[in-house]
């Protein structure tokens, strides 16, 4: 078999950002197959899921007479955002949640480490979420609705930074999920709680002015209420609404998720 | 060249736990073919592991100044709902091969020769088609040293063949560390032997003494070498022999009936069967050999098929 292509040396011939990138690049590959391709609901689901969630909320709201308004937003619109802020975040920290399993087969090949298929999951889901948001905009804009964010650096750098926090839990519960699967089920449950707590459908201005201060140590309400302020101008909601703070949870999530995945990199690569 | 220095492994990390592989020092070089031997359990598949880099050793290291490619065998190296061709895709990629990604694939599917189901998700494969797979797509990278574990294990026998040879091209160029149990396999492609036996590990030069010392430190069998025979009469002597041989394996094989492990690829007693069958095969040989043509020279060594 004539050869024209030399295999290039693991030590010395290829540097090891070279080896990283064609793992990322063969995993970016396959997850986005099997993400898109292989599952055939798998698009039905994105897009349907906000919509049933939003045809819910709006019934219930209409059935109330509560009026179409949540403290100086629309409320298709605002719910619009939240759910995809949210959506961003969850499957950020979901989907990894089975990365390492599902690609145990592959850590064969030295080249392949246990952390590559959660950065590829985080960077694709990500890269999924922002087109569906797009799309969503898009043809909520045609339907009229007020759908055009009012400051969009803004809205962009707060949606950058509810991925960063996703990312941060992801890496983490990745790793422990791993080594103690009944975590992972506890993470899995924990989902409906952090959608009633982050401030998607109910909005937290509704919250007792009491119970206010408790809710703002989750992160992911700094991170939605802050991108509902940039996308509609008149929109107002509870004092101390803080981006550091969210940064100070994504970095350490992150920071913590990498020395997990160093640490326990034997451990994931068995079993 | 491969060096191991005061390599250890253990698997079970907290104290007291024994060692897998102990203070282990080899140097294997380059162009030399080695096989590994060692009892259930040794430790065989692990060293493997640690050569191809898929462990980590917890103390020492291992330098690999070649080309190494990832251990060939059943377990691994595919990931089950993606088909066949995606995962030979994703393999080229992960060797750094994009831009000869085409031709990497089809070589792999004329190799494999397993038809529609290289479109077929992998889990839907048989261990044979497997076989196929895993070795063709090895084939299709130009790797220094080929690490197989037990990679000739499974498949019938056209493709063992075709394996074999596709190997045996490539000899000079290309080397191999192998963990087979059987030892005609390990004598026909192996030049050098590494024993291993309660975690240490001893080099042998030849392969022959290696299979030698692992007989002394397990069983107690002597193993001698296959001679060819000189005469009809010896010939018929070594058939003998080696149908008393297998007779007597055979029976240790079926009295092991209801052991559920005899049915594993790993199992000795399975390839002490296989290894006797086929010493009596090549006696045969040796023998029709003398019948047929009386007055000719001696025949040569056959290959095993």
């Amino acid at each position: 078999m004539a050869r024209d292509f030399v295999l290039p040396l693991d030590n010395g011939g290829r540097a090891p950002w070279r080896v990283t990138r064609s793992v990322w690049f063969a995993m970016f590959m396959r997850e986005t197959i099997s993400r898109t391709m292989a599952d055939r609901m798998g698009w039905f689901w994105m897009i349907f899921e906000p919509l049933a969630i939003i045809a819910v909320m709006v019934s219930i709201r209409g059935l109330f007479r509560t009026g179409a308004e949540v403290s100086g937003a629309d409320h298709v619109p605002w719910l619009i955002v939240g759910l995809m802020g949210f959506g961003l975040f969850r499957d950020n920290m979901m989907r990894p949640l089975g990365a390492i399993e599902a690609n145990k087969g592959l850590f064969a090949y030295r080249q392949v480490k246990p952390v590559d298929p959660v950065l590829v999951r985080c960077f694709l889901e990500g890269m999924l979420r922002s087109f569906l948001f797009l799309l969503f905009i898009a043809v909520g804009s045609l339907l009229k609705l007020d759908l055009i964010p009012d400051r969009p650096l803004g809205v962009m750098l707060d949606w950058l930074s509810l991925w960063a926090l996703g990312w941060g839990a992801g890496l983490t519960v990745s790793v422990i999920s791993d080594l103690v699967p009944e975590l992972g089920r506890v993470v899995r449950i924990l989902n409906l709680p952090l959608l009633l707590l982050s401030g998607v459908i109910l909005p937290v201005m509704y919250i007792p002015h009491q119970y206010q201060q408790y809710l703002l140590w989750n992160p992911i309400v700094h991170g939605l209420e802050s991108m509902r302020l940039s996308f509609f101008a008149g929109y107002h909601t509870i004092g101390g609404i803080d981006m550091t703070y969210l940064w100070f949870w994504a970095l350490s999530l992150i920071s913590l998720g990498l020395l997990l995945h160093i640490r326990f990199a034997a451990q994931l690569k068995a079993h | 060249m491969i060096e191991i220095r005061n390599l250890y492994k253990r698997y079970h990390n907290h104290h007291g736990s024994h060692w897998v592989l102990e203070d282990i020092n080899l140097t294997i070089p380059t162009g030399v073919s080695v096989g590994l031997l060692g009892r259930n359990g040794a430790g065989k598949s692990t060293l493997l592991r640690l050569i191809g880099g898929m462990d980590t050793p917890d103390r020492g290291e291992i330098v690999r100044a070649c080309r190494v490619s990832w251990p060939i065998g059943l377990a691994g190296g595919f990931q089950g709902s993606m088909t066949g061709r995606q995962n030979v895709k994703f393999v080229a990629r992960i060797h750094g091969a994009e831009g000869d990604i085409e031709r990497i694939v089809d070589e792999v599917e004329a190799f494999a020769e397993i038809g529609e189901a290289f479109d077929e998700p992998v889990k839907t494969y048989s261990s044979g088609m497997r076989s196929r797979l895993v070795f063709g797509l090895s084939l299709a990278f130009d790797f220094d040293v080929y690490l197989s574990d037990e990679a000739t294990a499974v498949g019938d026998r056209a493709f063992k063949q075709k394996a074999r040879d596709a190997f045996k091209a490539r000899v000079g160029k290309a080397s191999l560390i192998m963990v087979s149990h059987g030892e005609g396999v390990l004598r026909e492609f192996c030049e050098a032997g590494i024993v291993l036996d309660r975690g240490h590990a001893r080099w042998f030069d030849d392969i022959d003494a290696a299979i030698a010392a692992y007989h002394r430190s397990t069983d107690g069998r002597k193993v001698t070498k296959p001679v060819v025979p000189k005469t009809l009469s010896e010939a018929k002597q070594i058939l003998q022999h080696a149908n008393r041989e297998f007779e007597k394996a055979k029976l240790e094989f079926e009295s092991a009936s209801d052991d559920p492990r005899r049915d594993e690829p790993e199992d000795t007693l399975r390839w002490r069967l296989e290894d006797a069958r086929q010493r009596m095969h090549d006696a045969r040989r040796h023998v029709q050999a003398f019948h047929s043509n009386k007055t000719q020279k001696i025949p040569e060594k056959t290959s095993r098929p």
